[in-house]
């Protein structure tokens, strides 16, 4: 066990896998991290709001922009999940497997967190594209995926804060030669073992050599299939020991996490940011394709309103306690009209500015003395799922930009963008832009 | 954080144990064990208990796949390649395994995306590209690209030999 864990060890060093390049990979991964569990948290709580909260309307393109950033920053994690792992894989061959009872849960902490960062990754990319081959819900279970791998990161780092701190600096790392300098024992105790096992075997070897070039005889081939891998590794490392090779192959490494990283980042950003639209090779969604040249997430067809929204006595309901009137497609239309450009922006990180003409949200609640400090409720024709009934707080009712659209980018809305009606407010995410409306009460 | 006043060499030997690390240290844990908490609480609070078991096998499936499959592929190649090409420029090797990890990176993330439109998606307006052909467009473009840059240093390296050999005459 012992030495098949040492053999492994061995066989996964390189010159890009020592405590500087998981130092550098793990600061970014972390920054990343901590972005999509920021950005995530917004996202969550405009959602799902606590009854105190209230959130900004302005600018537009708050939402947008941070739902944006949570996806790219998701994406880019890929590749530095992929380098950070790659970086510290030698870690995984520790002898004896556990040194201390703590020491159970500082690997238990790292199973955790490499189990649900990869998972985290794996579900909320294919998210993106509304594909979910797995048997448990995507959003509750990236929510509460979030807060434990936020915790384990955070037991993690506290474990190996000392190597973090020593590793820090490149110039704390790397000696003039630009050979990495091997943290002491205390540091590292399995690093230290292995360093010391290896060492005996050199001289083990050496004085072997010895002996052998004073007797004359060959040295003997190395014997068994164990042996013989042993020794493929051993000589397949050789090239290791020279400073110059070292550094060009952790300087391809690092190349290659970056250009990884950016290619990632660049060909697929420009379905939430427009300075990437030109580069968008890759991302599920592309600006502009879609009824009313802006894309969907549910079509009329899967909420089967195709009936209830073409009905011709469809009207809207707007109530406020006893106070209620009906307003049919006519009566809106001819109601004074506002126009202005807001972003359509999905939870699934796509976004894009729509030009939205309709009645003003605050002027239609005039028509029924709708107070200002009041929750509004939002029902849409559709008869079953999550975002039927819409919630919609004061900050968003009362803003002047908040419209109940008829029309989108100069044509009436399309069915599928929720014809006859359906609202538009700044700063929120797509799946609150309820469609298909037909009731609006005061709460 | 406290500053260590030490030289280099002091600072690798000597165990790390300042009073400030050992406190962010304790916070970090405890901040830690409580989050971990909180999710597995929102965990039972959201999600039926029926799904557990696929949870938990998609999980340990992570760590597998990874693990067991990704990882060692990647140190049997690094270490096929490091024995067969001692006699190329480490510029040359890294400049190709950097090509070959940038593209298999990049299709990580496009075959899901391949696989899904295979499968239907919800509608016309999600995946509309062809993935595939932009994918083995994509790799063309990293062949050529790495060609050239490998091209390009070979040149520059021999130009290099010539000058400093005809220096010395």
């Amino acid at each position: 066990m012992r030495s098949l864990l040492f053999t492994l060890r061995l066989a996964a060093t390189s010159p890009t896998r020592n405590a500087r390049t998981a130092t550098v990979l793990g600061r970014l991964l972390g920054i990343a991290f901590l972005v999509c569990l920021l950005t995530g948290l917004y996202s969550h709580f405009l959602q799902e709001p606590a009854e105190w909260m209230r959130f900004p309307t302005r600018p537009v393109w708050l939402y947008q922009v941070s739902q944006g950033v949570h996806i790219t920053a998701g994406i880019a994690c890929i590749p530095l999940l992929l380098g950070k792992l790659h970086a510290v894989f030698p870690q995984l061959f520790q002898y004896p497997p556990v040194r201390h009872p703590v020491q159970v849960l500082e690997r238990a902490s790292i199973a955790l967190f490499i189990a649900t960062s990869v998972l985290q990754l794996v579900t909320g990319l294919l998210n993106t594209f509304q594909y979910y081959p797995w048997p448990f819900p995507f959003r509750q279970v990236h929510f509460a995926l979030s807060f434990v791998i936020i915790g384990s990161l955070a037991i993690h780092i506290a474990v190996k804060l000392p190597l973090i701190t020593r590793y820090w600096r490149a110039r704390d790392s790397y000696d003039a030669d630009g050979a990495f300098v091997e943290p002491a024992g205390s540091l590292d105790p399995a690093r230290a073992e292995f360093t010391a096992t290896r060492e005996l075997t050199r001289r083990r070897e050496a004085e072997e050599a010895r002996v052998v070039s004073s007797t004359g005889t060959a040295p003997p081939r190395p014997r068994g299939l164990v042996g013989r891998i042993v020794h493929w590794i051993d000589t397949a490392h050789e090239g290791d020991r020279d400073p110059h090779r070292a550094r060009v192959s952790r300087r391809g490494f690092f190349g290659a996490v970056g250009v990884a990283t950016g290619g990632a980042v660049v060909l697929t950003a420009g379905q939430s940011f427009t300075a990437f639209e030109p580069f968008n090779a890759f991302a599920p969604r592309q600006r502009g394709i879609g009824p009313n040249d802006l894309p969907i997430n549910r079509t009329a067809a899967a909420a089967r309103v195709l009936e209830s929204a073409m009905a011709p006595d469809w009207a809207l309901t707007v109530s406020n306690g006893d106070r209620s009137r009906s307003f049919s497609a006519d009566d809106l239309t001819a109601m004074t009209q506002d126009e202005g450009d807001l972003p359509i922006s999905c939870v699934e990180g796509w976004s894009q500015t729509g030009r939205w003409r309709g009645v003003r949200l605050v002027d239609l609640m005039a028509t029924v003395g709708a107070p200002a400090d009041r929750r509004l409720r939002f029902t849409s024709l559709e008869e079953r799922g999550g975002y039927r009934v819409m919630l919609m707080g004061s900050e968003y009712a009362t803003d002047p930009a908040t419209l109940i659209a008829l029309e989108l980018n100069g044509e009436r809305l399309s069915i599928d963008h929720g014809y006859p009606a359906r609202v538009i407010a700044p700063g929120r995410p797509g799946v609150l832009q309820t469609k298909w409306l037909t009731t609006i009460e005061v709460l | 954080m406290t500053t260590v006043k030490t030289t280099r060499t002091d600072r690798a030997a000597a165990p790390i144990a300042g009073r400030g690390v050992r406190v962010t240290r304790g916070v970090l844990i405890v901040v830690g064990i409580a989050l971990i908490g909180l999710g597995g609480y929102v965990l039972t609070e959201t999600v039926s208990p029926t799904r557990y078991s696929g949870l938990l096998v998609w999980l340990i499936g992570s760590v597998i796949v990874h693990d067991a499959i990704i990882a060692p592929v990647v140190v049997a190649v690094g270490l096929a390649v490091r024995r067969t090409g001692r006699r190329v420029p480490a510029a040359v090797i890294a400049l190709v395994q950097s090509a070959v990890v940038v593209g298999v990176v990049l299709s990580m993330i496009v075959v899901p995306e391949i696989v899904a439109k295979a499968k239907g998606p919800k509608n016309d307006t999600v995946l509309p590209f062809d993935y595939a052909s932009r994918l083995g467009a994509m790799w063309v473009v990293i062949a050529v690209v790495t060609a050239l840059a490998v091209a390009i240093y070979l040149v520059r390296t021999r130009r290099q030999k010539v000058r400093e050999s005809t220096d010395q005459v």
